[in-house]
């Protein structure tokens, strides 16, 4: 029930099948209320200094579960606890012990500095007057923001915000951590330095709870990844354990300039092709192909992409980011 | 103790982030040049008119000048966190609401006094107004429940405006509609019934009365019923505006309804 | 003939974005109403009752100010935080001509303030609607707009620079009204007042329309309030020119 100390591990963030939905209306003239249904029944456990990654394409329900677990939201059913406080119940006292950055351009006060920004922010906190400067002053050196504290917010760039939310996220030094896309919008060696610095705060006995789309970072970081789409989780373990769904196939990646849809419809219907997913980049599609069958299938591959003019292939093993997709897209 | 220091230095650093108007060259202009010109502005066109003296002018005005600050800058401390998009941090925090809360009313209240006393001293320079320095301490206490009330009154708006579209639209014309009903400028007995009977129920009205008899010379004895209604006012419109927050918080944990996040 | 048709433009889109703000509402119409309203229980009160429809022109020409002045302040620092002050000056036209019919359409608009205080009186107070010189009158109001729309023009070319053209508005109000002697006589303020009240527009707008309607010779009235126009219409044309430059050396255009 309640987390306590000693040597076993305590499960800090429980969520029992959360659901979540939303009654939303549409339409102009004659509006409907239209029930959405964000999550539909989420459950997992984290342990005391786990990294826990929850990935999933946008509108999957991440935020929304991410929202109910910092006491934002109240889930429509089921239940969830961090430190053993219930987050409906006990809500301030999850508060106290929690932090989360939610990142992007809005949520700062534009006309305060960053650090007047942090000052505030301790003070809802209840960081003790004492510790509030020196606090502040590490948590600006650890983000990268020394000497640019004095500025107003307004005029930051977005990765500048980014590390301030960081910032403030841990200014009480919470024990439970929540990051939404914590490296987005920022650049890569600042976002290099990020995750180091994320990394060292699970060695030093956080509990974090992390959601990105960097497959790399998750592969990098997590100690285990769930995955969440529709509202539902459809995976759950190690990044070795979900690479593992995939292990046994092959990517075959395909640089195509100028494939139609046709074309990529007659590829997806090939036997052994198990999923096949098209990016767009500039002026060509690079198209993904898993299958158990490898080497071979390459060349029926590129037969079927007449028409079109095709450059790079490439045979590899599978990455997160493949286990990833075909999670994904074959449900 | 936290709490405490929510109230007080939480609330200076949220005037400076939410309230539109610290910056010098807005703040004297706005809130110091334009209201003694309106003090000046109804004297002279009371004189104009031919009845009351200059001071029922300038104790008028000079009292309601604080609604500048206390009802505009109230509302804006409320409501401008919808527009930064931090109300979602804010309620994120273990803070307690109350302090939170009402730890932002107390540097508009300073505000509003240091207004008011300003224009009120512009009209003793500038017109005929002249009140006994004995019935200085009973104005200025009567000074700060009136400005305290036309804050809460700001904040109930700011609380309204954390859902409703518009509210400095609100905001703005509840300002000029009090310069009509609050007897700021008519006495309430030269007014229609119905509009004496909206100004009585608001901020203000209550508060100029009892200024108006200070100023003349009278003691607080002598104003303690409009003294009191005015703290009523005052009072009941602060418990709206922390009801009403502390309503749409747990509304918006139920149903997603204010823009967090 | 491309000049007037983009002064047109201008003066359409302008009209049309007013008449759909709320503050625009409320500064044109609910103002000038309350205000017309306390004076008209003011005279009542004191000694005045015969002069109601002298209050309501006043504050008439108090909702025509109070138009002018904040959209000339406003419009500058809406397009400011919209984004369009920039695109606007790098267009070829020059924003002169930009500037110009957007603060016409914010003077017109003010009619509605002198439409509303009128049709208020007589609704709600029964002041009857006589006037000694209709088609005097009929002239007197547009050159009063025209007027009061180019020192509008004026004033926006001076804000320009300034970012806080906005606060500086808020307190031009009441001292405006009290210089052009709109509604409190010129005589009951002090002499050295005077001169400053005759440069401005209001002060002949409000004399022209006021003899129309109760009766005297608004001819010189109208005269003046035109010429005065020309010359903020110059002054405009040079301060903007000026200070379009110094806003673009020194990086202010963008600035919210």
């Amino acid at each position: 029930m309640y987390a306590s100390v000693g040597s076993r591990l305590v499960d800090v963030i429980e969520a029992v099948d959360l659901h979540r939905t939303y009654r939303t209306a549409t339409g102009v003239f004659r509006r409907r209320a239209v029930e959405v249904a964000a999550v539909r029944g989420v459950s997992f456990s984290i342990g005391r200094g786990e990294l826990f990654g929850l990935l999933g394409p946008n509108g999957a329900g991440k935020t929304t579960t991410i929202k109910m677990l910092i006491t934002l939201l109240l889930p429509t059913s089921g239940s969830a606890r961090v430190l053993g406080y219930d987050v409906v119940r006990d809500a301030r006292e999850v508060r106290k012990r929690i932090g989360f950055v939610f990142g992007g351009d809005r949520g700062l006060y534009e006309r305060l500095s960053a650090l007047d920004n942090l000052r505030y922010f301790a003070e809802l906190y209840g960081v003790p007057p004492r510790e509030q400067r020196s606090r502040i002053a590490e948590l600006l050196a650890l983000v990268g923001l020394t000497g640019r504290e004095n500025e107003k917010v307004e005029g930051y760039s977005r990765g500048m915000r980014q590390r301030l939310h960081i910032a403030r996220g841990l200014l009480h030094d919470p024990s439970v951590l929540f990051l939404d896309e914590p490296t987005i919008g920022v650049d890569p060696v600042g976002a290099r330095d990020l995750r180091a610095t994320i990394a060292s705060l699970v060695k030093a006995g956080k509990t974090i709870l992390l959601t990105t789309h960097y497959m790399f970072e998750a592969d990098a970081l997590c100690d285990r990844i769930a995955v969440i789409n529709k509202g539902q989780i459809i995976a759950e373990g190690t990044p070795a354990d979900l690479k593992g769904i995939v292990a046994d196939r092959t990517v075959i990646e395909i640089e195509a300039f100028g494939a139609s849809e046709e074309a990529i419809g007659r590829l997806r219907r090939i036997p052994g092709v198990s999923s096949l997913s098209v990016e767009e980049r500039d002026q060509a599609q690079l198209v993904l192909v898993q299958s158990a069958r490898g080497h071979e299938l390459s060349r029926e591959l590129v037969a079927h992409l007449d028409g079109a003019r095709v450059g790079r292939v490439v045979v590899r093993e599978p990455t997160l980011e493949d286990a990833y997709v075909a999670l994904v897209t074959e449900r | 103790m936290t709490s405490l220091r929510i109230f007080t230095i939480g609330g200076a650093i949220a005037y400076r982030a939410l309230f539109n108007w610290v910056s010098p060259w807005i703040y004297i202009p706005t809130l110091l040049g334009g209201p003694i010109f309106q003090i000046l502005f109804f004297s002279y066109l009371g004189r104009y008119s031919g009845f009351e003296d200059d001071a029922f002018f300038v104790v008028g005005n000079g009292v309601q000048i604080c609604a500048m600050t206390s009802v505009y800058g109230a509302t804006m401390a409320i409501a401008n966190e919808r527009w930064f998009g931090t109300l979602s941090a804010l309620l994120a925090t273990p803070a307690s609401r109350f302090a939170l809360f009402l730890g932002r009313a107390v540097p508009f209240i300073v505000n509003g006094i240091f207004v008011s006393t300003f224009g009120l001293v512009l009209g003793w320079a500038l017109l005929d107004f002249s009140p006994a320095l004995s019935s200085l301490p009973a104005l200025a206490l009567v000074l700060l429940v009136t400005v305290s009330s036309c804050t809460a009154f700001g904040l109930l708006l700011g609380s309204i405006g954390l859902r409703a579209r518009d509210v400095f639209f609100a905001s703005n014309l509840a300002y000029f509609l009090m310069l009509l009903f609050c007897g700021v400028n008519i006495p309430l007995s030269d007014l229609p019934g119905w509009m004496g009977a909206i100004g009585r129920v608001l901020p203000v009205t209550h508060g100029i009365e009892a200024a108006r008899g200070v100023a003349a010379g009278e003691g607080l004895g002598d104003v303690a019923t409009p003294l009191l209604a005015e703290l009523g006012i005052g009072a009941a419109c602060a418990v709206a505006a922390y009801g009403l927050f502390r309503f749409f918080e747990a509304d918006s944990r139920r149903r997603a309804s204010l823009e967090t996040v | 003939m491309r000049i007037l048709r983009l002064m047109l433009t201008g003066w359409v889109f302008t009209m049309k974005t007013n008449l759909r703000s709320g503050f625009m509402i409320l500064t044109a119409v609910i103002q000038p109403v309350i205000f017309a309203s306390i004076a008209f229980f003011m005279f009542q009160a004191g000694q005045r009752s015969g002069t109601l429809l002298y209050a309501a022109i006043g504050a008439g020409l108090m909702g025509i100010w109070s138009t002018t002045l904040f959209s000339s302040g406003g419009s500058l620092q809406w397009w400011r935080w919209q984004g369009f002050l920039e695109p606007l000056v790098a267009s070829p036209a020059p924003f002169a001509l930009v500037l110009l019919p957007a603060t016409l359409a914010n003077a017109t608009y003010g009619m509605y303030a002198l439409g509303m205080t009128l049709a208020w009186g007589k609704l709600a107070f029964g002041i009857p609607l006589t006037f000694a010189h209709p088609w005097l009158f009929a002239v007197a109001v547009p050159a009063t707009i025209l007027s009061l729309g180019l020192l509008g023009f004026f004033l926006a070319s001076s804000f320009v620079l300034y970012r806080h053209a906005n606060a500086l508005s808020n307190m031009l109000e009441y001292p405006v009204w009290l210089v052009t002697g709109v509604l409190v006589p010129l005589s009951l303020l002090p002499g050295w007042v005077r001169p400053i009240g005759w440069l401005l527009a209001p002060t002949w707008g409000v004399r022209a329309i006021r003899d129309s309607a109760l009766g005297g010779d608004p001819l010189p009235a109208i005269g003046m309030t035109l010429g005065l126009g020309a010359v903020y219409l110059a002054l405009g044309a040079i301060f903007l020119t000026y200070f379009m430059r110094l806003a673009r050396e020194r990086a202010t255009l963008s600035l919210t």
